[in-house]
């Protein structure tokens, strides 16, 4: 599967701190501390800048993060990986996996572990409280009707003035910025017949 | 993990595609798809592993019954061993013949939950009669818990609102509906009514009768049997009285 010697999981706080959350021994906890406390190595990277960092050989890079090298081959580590975790857009943490021997990456594990990563962030935030769910279903919901008004608009006015299916929804959106309303609540008004769509301007392409 | 090698193999963010596919995998089932649901409104296709899917999940939208319906309604698992059996068939009359005619012997639905809230539904089927066994219904479970975290997880862009990942919405549904309320003179319950009405009647699939809504091959007419223009493919000559 994956060929990892060790890993450590790091959330980042509300100050933005990564925090260790789960490490698979007790020596990964230690570099962990010692990355953060230190602000060096390639997982605070990954955190920073939101894209995975991948150390084949540690020993090339001891002029980049010199203690954390240093500790890091201590313990019996030769090669490291970080992947971000990441809760929609916003990156949460990061995953540290660490590799006895130095050696590339297998090209197939990398994106398997991002996946990984992404499963675990939504795992680890089912600890979220049943308040944040059901705003987060309301949102889905919202979304996902929203859609379905929107596609049912733009049948309704296609049909109504013999247009395709593009032109409808140009047609709409236009209507909508123009008259500064949100384009499903348009879309609701019109198919309930509440919005006549009066100076509805149609392009042909 | 799983779940996580699917996200891989599509090059993306995981998503409820990758959950369907893993469970198709992991369980003695020949497919599985995923729904959103909501109380209010008809419910959204998200995925579907293949074609057997899909038509259960358009069975179900069209007919309004069917273990979808009723895993949703009732917030438990429903399981259905053999679609063939007594009780099964009064149960959903409609759907449990059209559903084996589709290819199913046993289908499986389980609600995606967390507490009240309930955002969808995790379908299974197999193809032949078999009942799934104590640890193949944890692993279910679990495959419904990860979509459930998934789902509500998914990416929302502001300021439309679009969905991200929708995989199987397919909007020609609800244009048809839209059509409709024009070429009837009804209102969006009503147009969307006829259009599944029309399907069930004819025996054909609610998205196959949408498209040809939408390509304009075929008009409804109040209070009249649709019409197809003549350069239709699909015979609609058997019309009903």
């Amino acid at each position: 599967m994956l060929d990892v010697s060790a890993a450590g999981v790091l959330l980042a706080n509300r100050d933005g701190e990564l925090r260790v959350m789960a490490a698979s021994d007790e020596r990964v906890r230690l570099l962990e501390l010692f990355q953060l406390q230190n602000d060096e190595g390639p997982c605070l990277q990954c955190f920073h800048h939101g894209t995975a960092v991948a150390v084949p050989d540690l020993s090339t890079v001891a002029h980049r993060w010199p203690r954390f090298v240093a500790e890091a081959r201590r313990s019996g580590f030769e090669a490291v990986q970080a992947l971000p975790m990441r809760l929609r857009d916003e990156v949460v943490g990061a995953l540290n996996l660490f590799r006895a021997r130095p050696g590339p990456f297998d090209p197939v594990g990398t994106p398997v572990a991002q996946a990984l990563a992404d499963v675990a962030t939504i795992s680890l935030l089912q600890q979220r409280s049943t308040v944040r769910s059901s705003v987060l279903n309301e949102q889905l919901q919202t979304a996902l009707n929203s859609r379905v008004l929107i596609e049912q608009a733009k049948g309704k006015l296609a049909e109504r003035h013999d247009i395709d299916m593009e032109q409808a929804f140009t047609a709409l959106r236009g209507y909508a910025r123009s008259h500064n309303r949100r384009l499903s609540d348009l879309a609701r008004a019109f198919i309930d017949g509440t919005e006549p769509l009066t100076d509805l301007v149609f392009r042909t392409h | 993990m799983l779940v996580a090698e699917q996200a891989a193999r599509r090059g993306a963010r995981v998503s409820v595609v990758d959950v369907c596919v893993a469970a198709v995998t992991a369980l003695p089932v020949g497919g599985a798809g995923v729904s959103a649901m909501s109380r209010s409104t008809a419910s959204h296709p998200l995925c579907s592993t293949d074609d057997v899917s899909a038509q259960l999940e358009e069975l179900q939208l069209t007919l309004g019954e069917g273990p979808r319906v009723d895993a949703f309604a009732l917030g438990v698992a429903v399981l259905t061993p053999d679609l063939l059996s007594d009780e099964v068939l009064d149960r959903w009359p409609v759907f449990a013949p059209a559903a084996t005619e589709a290819g199913a012997q046993a289908v499986f639905a389980f609600p995606l939950q967390i507490g009240a809230i309930s955002p969808g539904v995790l379908d299974l089927y197999a193809d032949v009669a078999d009942e799934l066994d104590a640890e193949d219904l944890a692993d279910a479970m679990a495959f419904a818990d990860t979509a459930t975290l998934i789902l509500l997880d998914t990416a929302i862009d502001e300021p439309d609102g679009h969905v991200r990942d929708l995989g199987g919405y397919r909007a020609e549904i609800d244009q048809a509906t839209g059509i409709l309320t024009e070429q009837l003179g009804v209102g969006i319950e009503e147009a969307f009514v006829r259009l599944r009405a029309h399907a069930y009647a004819h025996g054909r699939r609610l998205a196959e009768v949408a498209a040809d809504v939408v390509a304009r091959r075929l008009r409804f007419a109040p209070d009249t049997t649709p019409d197809t223009t003549p350069d239709t493919a699909r015979d609609e000559a058997d019309d009903d009285a």
